[in-house]
């Protein structure tokens, strides 16, 4: 019993404290400990780890958006996003067994260099990943992987979506479009100028998984649906933009500019129509230098640093949208401004009259005329058709430096036009221009009157004379007309701007009709086009601060005056063959790109008596008649008659009927089926008057077609054909051959 | 006693071979919810790395299931039998029984790189260790109560021994009567420790241990042999890392413990994931079965980071209400143990409380990083047969005693 006895316990004994001790020490402080340990990692830890979790628990998969499209006017793609793929391998996992089958695949269908792409793979060797090449074609794609599969590397290499821009006109519209990088995103022009808007926003689709990388079910699964790119619908007409870009390659060469820009724009809303820079540059291959004398300029003429990488710099010119980047001197195309301004205000009217004498005293300085003895006693009408510098000076005197700021500032040249075009710059007081309110000297005045001293993009001159065409308004210019979403929804449409009505509709009228004068009688005769009433005004400036003499030739205008439909501004900089003048070489540039958009827009020409067109009518129809039938009626004509082969009956006619031919023309009869056309070599009408090109072209067995300055006047000169010299065409052909006036264009 | 071996005699000397009274209600309360806490919880984490492995998501929690109705079964019937019965035969037989098993499990082929089991086929193994833990209590409880009164004895040591001589050349009784019966009790644990060791069973070790010193310390010994027990134990630690005998898995346990950014794929892995699942869990979890963690992140999450899932899923205050629930259960052993007339019984009934204590928060401190990985599962939650049926066996025992303590009930 008694180890009963020591077996038994009391309450209170040592044992119970020291379980107590120990429930203590277990349930309360250990346990204790544990809940303290377990709130710091849930509270104070736990958005870290719960955000590592997520990270590794949640897959993202990007679901590219695609870039929208840019479309003409006439839904002509100008840019457009493809699908292609992107080559890349895995380093790590190329060995020495299938280092040879991975080079030759690669090098088979990606054309790239063998002992390139081998240093590498060496340099990334311990690396996952190692792009190839992008931009790859669907078709070679396969071929690719095909052969990837049937070598057994498909651990190896691998290809990924991608995208790739695509310019299907090459240049065209080069400076307004831009182009993008490589990620795909806008670096210039428009493509830079509606990046967000083009680019849309890429979808997401995120899936939770598990750790062993399946993927968990679908309740896990959140997806951001990708935000298609919009696209975008320019005012831009590739016609228009085309006939502008070639009247302008055309001017590039044969003058030797440095650089030469036109706009086209629709002079009641602001739309543009057609703006282009030379040299340009391939949008598909942005980075090359299209025009070799632009590297050669930046060797010889750069600053130390464009010297250094010519390269780089004529990239970077020819980028550039100059005709919103780039201020020069508008000269005499100023004058319209000043004479409307003046017009409005009353200082003039039209009946005003000024004697030139051939100079102007302002203050110390004497500003002299072009002509040395004057143009005698002028109207405003004649200011603006012999491009009178001293009468300008008086105009400018009269109306003062405030008012004359006032319509400078009306026109729209203190300001940006607002234009959606990247790289628009800004005017700057005192750097492009006088503010009063700053500093505007007697003799800045003077200068300013008729455009020397104040600098103007291009873009500003063809809002401001739209401003003349269209009755007073100045139009804010654009060039998105309208976006459209992934499924050709459209999103917006953008309504013109009127800025503010600068002069009245009358002034506007007044000035509009002086401006067909200059075109019909005065400087501008050479953007003369027989029905279209073309209003315009030519100038030459000449810069500032160079070595030689540079000058900038330049011819605003619009047409057909009294219903404008286009307005055109033509800039030629620093022109180097001889002629500068703007009415010399630019006016024949705007007179051009005027017809041929006129004639595409389909504009019904109103020819008056003088016209040459006047004398040309459209030819009878004669096939199917018999040839007796068909010489009966041509007695009604003057035409010199050919007829070829032995039968009875005319077959067919050259030229076709309704075609316009000179009422004296060539009329080539056939009468026989498959009867070879008679053909003869045209010949080359430069430098000839309109009666003698006349002459030759019938000589020749040619209809002429004349286009370009008045006819009458005796200084007139072919200067351009559309037939090239020596080519052999069908007897009666229809040949356009365009004249200009090279003397008396000092403007 | 066992010399003169009449089993009937022995019963009847024992008090009879069943045990009269009736068992503490609370006790068996506070048992139950665990186990279903455990069982849910276990379903929770489980089902989805079961699916993944067996194409059946509930082939973890039928297992459990039809252990814990098993040991439950065992429990209601441990719980009727008196527990004095164990005193001798049960202690003696159970430790010959479970160093047999452990040199067994040793002797075998090694199963996943240790020897911890004595495995035949997939559903038919077992683990010694937590036998190994049940009988230990059993025999150090025995052992405490038969020289309980040589233990408490300040006299000095009379057998003629070295400590004898110290004792004699200090000239005081720096070595007591004591000496022999705590010397017994260390070899004990010693043998027991060293033969979960050898199974390359760290924490099985640490566990064994932890449960000697609290047996020990229940048991009334002297607080100068646990300093002097804890100046060996850190000696034999230092000798161990300075001979390399800890192997190299359990150093890089240590090593991804001290370094939280090793080998974040590998040594780290388990670890990592349990962080994130607790962190992920906040004030109040994701729900019950909204764990995302379970999806394969956190390796075998029906094992030993379960307590990962239970906190991701019920949050901080939901783990704190299971602890609560835990620490009610041991708090009610404590009680049982204290009023249990009987110091065998009270040995019994705190010593296996305590161990599941000890348990509880050893795995909790490794999913919560907070100490080296060892390796210890969660008591009634983390799947496995022998653990849970084991466990369920000592609570019976645990209800055995409670039919025996006078509490006095409101």
């Amino acid at each position: 019993m008694a180890k009963e006895n020591s077996a038994a316990m009391k309450s209170g004994s040592r044992t119970a404290r020291r379980g107590v001790i120990m429930l203590i020490i277990v349930a309360i402080v250990a346990f204790g400990a544990c809940v303290i340990r377990i709130a710091y990692l849930t509270l104070i830890k736990g958005e870290e780890y719960r955000e590592k979790a997520e990270a590794q628990q949640l897959m993202v998969t990007t679901v590219n958006a695609d870039r929208g499209t840019i479309y003409d006017a006439n839904m002509n793609i100008l840019a457009q996003s493809a699908s292609v793929w992107l080559v890349y391998v895995n380093p790590s996992k190329v060995t020495e067994d299938n280092k040879n089958a991975v080079l030759n695949v690669l090098t088979k269908y990606l054309e790239v260099d063998r002992a390139e792409l081998l240093d590498r793979l060496e340099e990334s060797a311990g690396n996952n990943y190692l792009k190839i090449k992008g931009g790859v074609e669907y078709n070679v794609k396969n071929k690719l992987m095909e052969q990837v599969a049937a070598e057994k590397i498909t651990d190896v290499v691998f290809v990924d979506p991608d995208t790739k821009r695509y310019y299907p006109n090459g240049s065209l519209a080069s400076t307004i479009l831009g182009f993008t990088g490589n990620d795909g995103n806008g670096l210039y022009g428009l493509e830079y100028k509606y990046d967000d808007v083009l680019t849309g926003t890429n979808g997401r689709v995120v899936t939770a998984k598990d750790g062993v990388q399946f993927e968990l079910d679908n309740a896990y699964e959140v997806t951001y649906d990708a935000k298609q790119g919009v696209s975008l619908v320019l005012t831009i007409d590739t016609e228009i933009q085309t006939i502008l870009e070639d009247a302008l390659a055309t001017a590039l060469k044969e003058t030797k500019a440095r650089n030469v820009y036109g706009i086209v724009m629709n002079p009641n809303t602001g739309a543009l129509l057609a703006v282009a820079n030379l040299p340009d540059y391939d949008l598909n291959d942005p980075y090359a230098v299209l025009y070799p004398q632009l590297e050669k300029y930046f060797k010889k003429k750069g600053t130390e640093e464009q010297k250094q990488d010519p390269v780089a710099a004529a990239r970077i010119e020819q980028w550039k949208n100059k005709s919103v980047a780039d201020f020069y001197y508008p000269g005499s195309v100023y004058k319209v401004f000043l004479v409307s301004g003046a017009l409005e205000e009353g200082i003039i009217d039209p009946e005003t009259t000024y004697f030139c004498g051939g100079t102007i005293s302002v203050g110390s300085r004497t500003i002299k005329d072009f002509t040395p003895t004057g143009h005698g006693t002028e109207t405003p009408e004649k200011l603006l058709v012999n491009s009178c510098n001293t009468f300008s000076v008086h105009v400018g005197q009269e109306m003062g430096a405030e008012l004359y700021y006032k319509y400078f500032q009306g026109f729209g040249f203190t300001e940006r036009t607002g234009v959606d075009l990247s790289g628009e710059n800004t005017p700057r007081v005192g750097v492009t221009y006088h503010d009063p309110a700053v500093s505007f000297t007697e003799s800045d005045l003077a200068s300013a009157s008729f455009g020397q001293s104040i600098a103007v993009t291009p873009l500003q001159v063809v809002t401001a004379v739209s401003a003349i065409a269209n009755g007073g308004k100045l139009m804010q210019p654009y060039v998105v007309a309208k976006q459209m979403d992934i499924n050709g929804k459209v999103i917006s449409v953008t309504e013109p701007v009127v800025k503010r009505q600068v002069i009245s509709e009358n002034t506007a009228k007044t000035v509009a009709g002086w401006m067909e004068s200059v075109v019909n009688d005065g400087t501008g005769q050479n953007a003369y086009v027989a029905g279209y009433h073309v209003a315009g005004k030519t100038g030459t400036s000449e810069k500032l601060g160079t070595d030689e003499a540079l000058y900038i030739a330049s011819f605003a205008g619009f047409a057909p005056r009294s219903d404008p439909e286009i307005a055109v501004i033509i800039v030629i900089d620093e022109p180097r063959a001889g002629n500068y003048s703007g009415g010399t070489i630019a006016a024949p540039v705007g007179g051009d790109v005027i017809e041929r958009t006129l004639l595409y827009l389909g504009t019904e020409p109103e020819y008056s008596g003088d016209d040459p067109v006047t004398m040309t009518i459209a030819t009878p129809s004669l096939s199917g008649k018999t040839l007796e039938d068909a010489k009966a009626v041509l007695e009604n004509y003057d035409y010199q008659v050919r007829i070829i082969g032995d039968g009875e009956t005319v077959v067919s006619q050259t030229p076709d009927a309704g075609r316009k031919t000179p009422m004296d023309g060539v009329m080539v009869l056939y009468t026989e089926q498959d009867a070879e056309k008679e053909k003869t070599v045209v010949p080359s009408f430069a430098g000839l008057t309109v009666y003698q090109a006349t002459q030759v072209a019938v000589a020749n067995g040619l209809n002429i077609r004349i286009s370009g300055s008045n006819a009458n006047e005796s200084t007139v000169q072919a200067y351009k054909q559309d037939l090239p010299e020596g080519s052999e065409v069908e007897y009666g052909s229809i040949v356009n051959v365009s004249f200009r006036t090279v003397s008396g264009m000092y403007d | 006693m066992i010399k003169k071996l009449n089993l009937r005699e022995y019963v009847k000397q024992k008090g009879g071979l069943w045990a009269t009274g009736s068992i503490d209600v609370m006790f068996f309360a506070f048992l139950l919810l665990i186990v279903v806490i455990g069982l849910v919880m276990l379903y929770s984490a489980s089902y989805v790395y079961s699916y993944y492995q067996f194409n059946d998501s509930g082939v973890y929690f039928r297992k459990q299931l039809r252990n814990a109705l098993i040991g439950l079964v065992l429990m209601l019937v441990v719980s009727r039998v008196n527990y004095r019965i164990f005193e001798d035969i049960g202690a003696l037989g159970g430790t010959a029984l479970a160093w047999l098993l452990l040199l067994i499990a040793r002797i075998m082929p090694a199963h996943n790189g240790t020897h911890r089991h004595i495995y035949i086929t997939e559903t038919l193994q077992f683990q010694p260790s937590d036998l190994a833990k049940f009988t230990l209590i059993l025999t150090l409880a025995a052992l405490l109560t038969k020289y309980h009164s040589r233990i408490v004895s300040k006299k000095p040591l009379q057998s003629p021994l070295l400590a004898a001589r110290i004792n004699h050349a200090v000239g005081r009784p720096f070595f007591n009567d004591s000496l022999p019966p705590i010397l017994i009790c260390g070899v004990v644990i010693a043998v027991y420790a060293g033969l979960v060791l050898l199974g390359s069973h760290l924490s099985g070790t640490i566990l064994i241990l932890c449960i000697g010193v609290t047996m020990l310390f229940l048991g009334e010994v002297r607080g100068k042999w646990f300093v002097c027990g804890g100046v060996a134990a850190v000696a034999a630690f230092l000798i161990a890392i300075k001979t390399n005998l800890l192997k190299s898995y359990m150093s890089e346990r240590i090593q991804a413990f001290v370094d939280k950014d090793f080998e974040p794929l590998g040594a780290r892995w388990q670890i990592n994931q349990a962080l994130y699942a607790i962190g992920s869990g906040g004030l109040f979890g994701k729900g019950l079965g909204n764990s995302t963690m379970k999806h394969l992140y956190v390796s075998e999450p029906q094992n030993d980071m379960i307590f990962s899932i239970v906190v991701e899923e019920l949050g901080l205050v939901g783990a704190a209400l299971i602890l609560v629930v835990f620490a009610l259960l041991i708090w009610r052993g404590v009680v049982v143990g204290i009023n249990c007339p009987h110091r065998y019984g009270a040995l019994l009934a705190m010593g296996f409380v305590f161990q599941l204590g000890i348990q509880v928060v050893l795995n909790i401190l490794v999913a919560t990083d907070t100490v080296p990985n060892t390796g210890i599962s969660l008591p009634f939650f983390s799947y496995g047969g022998t653990a849970i049926i084991v466990m369920l066996v000592q609570m019976g025992v645990v209800l055995g005693v409670s039919r025996d303590a006078r509490i006095r009930r409101r």
